[in-house]
């Protein structure tokens, strides 16, 4: 289906973005259009988004005319968590720069400065994730960077100064690792269509793949990896993340860890597709075990010994986006793709909570944030649901889809590797229980005055719970049939090629392969209550 | 000489002209010599243009010229002529060692490049290990440098050599394919310029080593 409305859904936030920059010259009446902007920039980014995901769960796919835009079942699940994730951070962030403003913090210029970058960081977010031009989809990816670097560094404080340098130096260095990827895999593309034009676009690559270069397909998925791998955190790249991720606005902290990460991650596995056709999918199944599995124990560790909330939810990060690598490593994306969207739920949630401790205690040291049930009691319902969400206890989401990547590396037959997995997230588990019986009991430090910044701190973080709680009772039919038509996308090839490998989509609807049916017998009655 | 060997001769122009960025003694000379090797840089895109008649890669020259010999070079001198001299951050290699990595960079490149079976890409196969070997030597001159705008060259030096890489593999792309990674890596250097400067007015160094107060 070819549309004209993905061409809006970008150039409205560039637009809105414009005009919060341009905003900083109406003296007087800078903040009430700043705001106004970045509102109907959030909201008209929201309402798009939705309307393109409801077109791809009707036809399957939309695509720009000239096709340089594409959303398909794929990107639609990350198309949903820019629209959700931005416009919820996007509403909280309206009450956070207000008190920047109060405490000094902002100026009027930086108001302005601020909301520009913010609706332009969207607008690179959502080009990441609806390019069919591999080419651009770099360049947006890249784009994110600049976008961002800005925002991390806002507070021009030395931290974060410091953080904002670490981010620009790592990611445009790890990027150009995926420049370099992008382009052996399409002058390989182009040697065979022998059509330039089309030989850039991701979804002709696809139906032309088979005809590619192996030894080179591989070389260029490294470089993709590491790559696009730097910018989404996966160890031993993630050194920019937790300082960016720490040091800027909680919204934005927000944004960077449950959207950011993942439209690299989809970067990723597009290209993990393409791989895939043409040299199997051992290969990439092999790297995605590797750096998952590693990810997620190098930030266990992190996070057990770390005594900055944000820092520690800046690893927390890294380790769930480790988990969704490895559940593609283990042949399930739809349990992957599921985690995804949740994390994404869970740690905007988090960094909101997290923003309203800031705003309180004006620390992020876990010594110095006593007593958060007395000072600001609703917040401290926030973080504490937040955090059991987050190591993945029941009735929240993030249970529904770890317990998914469990089953589909059982079902796949990684024992061993799932007990360690289980493990590990025991030592997260941990790292929480410590930072929830730290903070939310004791007496809280004198000259904290009792009592929540306002509504609007607290709203956002609501209705994200209400979804992560919602999302752990059912998935909706909907969610189900675009999460198995995104995960048929990316194992369809593994079924044609005969080369093995499961995906919970498989499971859940087909079967699973031969010579796994023990496997499948002890996880029938486990999965049977799942859509 | 054959145009083809004239392409693969100035590519090895380019890792002489960076080991020139990296290890010439004042700090503001490297933008200097980064103009120069754009310059290289530039008469390459014009053989290739004239070898493969591919009309798109005279543009891609004269952006490469307006961008990488003009522009980048001038932000980057002013930047590097703010501090004086002897505040500048030294290199961690020293010359000999800094000529030993390029050529292990460029042995492993070809090494690595020989397996690619492109029939685009056979004659061109010692630039195309130059320009692999370009962008490694880039990234070795990200983490050796401690000067923050020396990385910013070093990220330069990556550029130049997916450039290249671009242009010996892929110069039919679609124009606006090239206008954006040109813009993006124009932007990408102008934005580092911008926060190196705001980083160097607050701090007063350019030492990336004095930046270490996030740890764990």
């Amino acid at each position: 289906m070819e549309t004209n409305y993905l061409t809006w859904l970008l150039l409205i936030p560039l637009i809105l973005s414009l005009a919060a920059f341009a905003a900083r010259w109406l003296k007087g009446f800078t903040r009430p259009v700043v705001e106004a902007a970045h509102l109907l920039s959030i909201t008209l980014v929201l309402l798009m988004s939705l309307l393109a995901v409801r077109d791809v769960a009707a036809s399957g796919q939309i695509l720009s005319p000239g096709h340089w835009l594409h959303v398909d079942a794929l990107s639609a699940i990350f198309l949903l968590i820019i629209g959700v994730v931005g416009f919820l951070a996007g509403l909280y962030t309206l009450s956070y720069t207000r008190h920047d403003l109060e405490s000094g913090e902002f100026d009027l210029n930086r108001l302005s400065l601020y909301y520009g970058l913010f609706s332009l960081f969207l607008f690179t977010m959502l080009l990441v994730v609806t390019a069919n031009n591999i080419i651009m989809m770099w360049v947006a990816v890249e784009a994110t960077t600049l976008g961002s670097a800005f925002l991390v560094g806002i507070y021009g404080h030395h931290s974060s100064l410091e953080a904002a340098w670490k981010y620009v130096i790592i990611c445009t260095v790890g990027v150009a690792f995926g420049l370099y990827g992008t382009i052996l895999v399409y002058s390989d593309a182009v040697n065979v269509m022998q059509t330039p034009g089309t030989a850039v676009l991701w979804t002709e690559i696809v139906k032309n793949a088979k005809a590619l270069d192996p030894s080179l397909l591989k070389m260029a998925f490294v470089f993709v990896l590491v790559g696009f791998g730097t910018k989404a955190g996966l160890f031993p790249m993630h050194a920019w993340l937790p300082d960016a991720h720490s040091e800027a606005p909680s919204p934005v902290s927000a944004l960077l860890s449950g959207v950011l990460l993942n439209c690299a991650l989809l970067v990723i596995f597009r290209f993990g597709i393409i791989t895939d056709l043409v040299v199997g999918p051992a290969f990439t199944h092999t790297l995605f075990l590797i750096f998952g599995i590693v990810s997620v124990a190098a930030a266990a560790f992190f996070m057990f010994v770390q005594r900055d909330i944000k820092r520690l939810l800046a690893y927390s990060s890294m380790e769930n986006i480790g988990l969704v690598v490895l559940a593609f490593g283990l042949g399930g994306p739809f349990a992957g793709l599921l985690h995804a969207l949740n994390h994404s739920l869970v740690k905007a949630l988090m960094f909101l909570t997290t923003g309203n401790i800031l705003i309180k205690y004006r620390s992020r040291s876990l010594d110095q944030i006593k007593g958060m049930l007395q000072a600001i009691p609703v917040t401290s319902v926030l973080l504490f649901v937040g955090a059991i969400a987050l190591v993945g206890t029941p009735p929240f989401n993030i249970f529904v889809s770890k317990f998914l990547i469990v089953a589909s590396g059982l079902a796949a037959g990684y024992v061993w590797l799932m007990l360690l997995s289980l493990l590990l997230l025991s030592v997260v588990f941990a790292a929480f229980f410590k930072v929830i019986s730290s903070t939310l009991f004791g007496e809280k430090p004198d000259g904290i005055a009792k009592g929540e910044y306002g509504w609007l701190t607290l709203a956002p973080a609501a209705v994200l719970i209400i979804l992560i709680l919602v999302l752990g009772l059912t998935i909706p039919p909907q969610l189900n049939s675009l999460l198995n038509q995104a995960a048929k996308l990316v194992s369809t090839n593994l079924v044609n090629s005969n080369l093995g490998g499961t995906s919970f989509a498989q499971t859940n609807s087909a079967g699973l392969l031969p010579g796994l049916a023990e496997v499948k017998a002890w996880l029938t009655p486990l999965v049977s209550w799942l859509p | 000489m054959s145009s083809v060997t004239l392409v693969n001769s100035l590519s090895g122009l380019l890792i002489l002209t960076s080991l020139l960025v990296i290890e010439v003694k004042q700090s503001r000379m490297s933008a200097i010599m980064y103009s120069i090797q754009s310059v290289v840089l530039v008469l390459i895109f014009l053989a290739l243009a004239y070898i493969t008649g591919a009309e798109q890669l005279y543009w891609w020259a004269a952006s490469a010229f307006v961008t990488k010999v003009i522009l980048v070079p001038l932000l980057l001198y002013r930047a590097l002529s703010q501090a004086a001299e002897a505040e500048m951050p030294r290199n961690a290699l020293g010359p000999t060692l800094s000529f030993v990595m390029a050529a292990i960079a460029v042995a492993v490149s070809f090494v690595v490049i020989n397996q690619i079976q492109l029939k685009a890409a056979v004659p061109f196969k010692p630039a195309l290990a130059v320009s692999m070997a370009h962008f490694f030597f880039g990234e070795l001159c990200i983490l050796t440098q401690r000067n923050l705008f020396k990385q910013v060259l070093g990220f330069c030096l990556m550029e130049n050599g997916s450039h290249l890489t671009l242009a010996l593999l892929a110069y039919n792309a679609p124009e606006l394919v090239e206008i954006g990674i040109a813009t993006d890596a124009v932007f990408g250097v102008i934005i580092m310029i911008v926060l190196g400067n705001q980083i160097y007015k607050t701090l007063h160094t350019l030492d990336t080593g004095k930046l270490n107060t996030l740890k764990g």
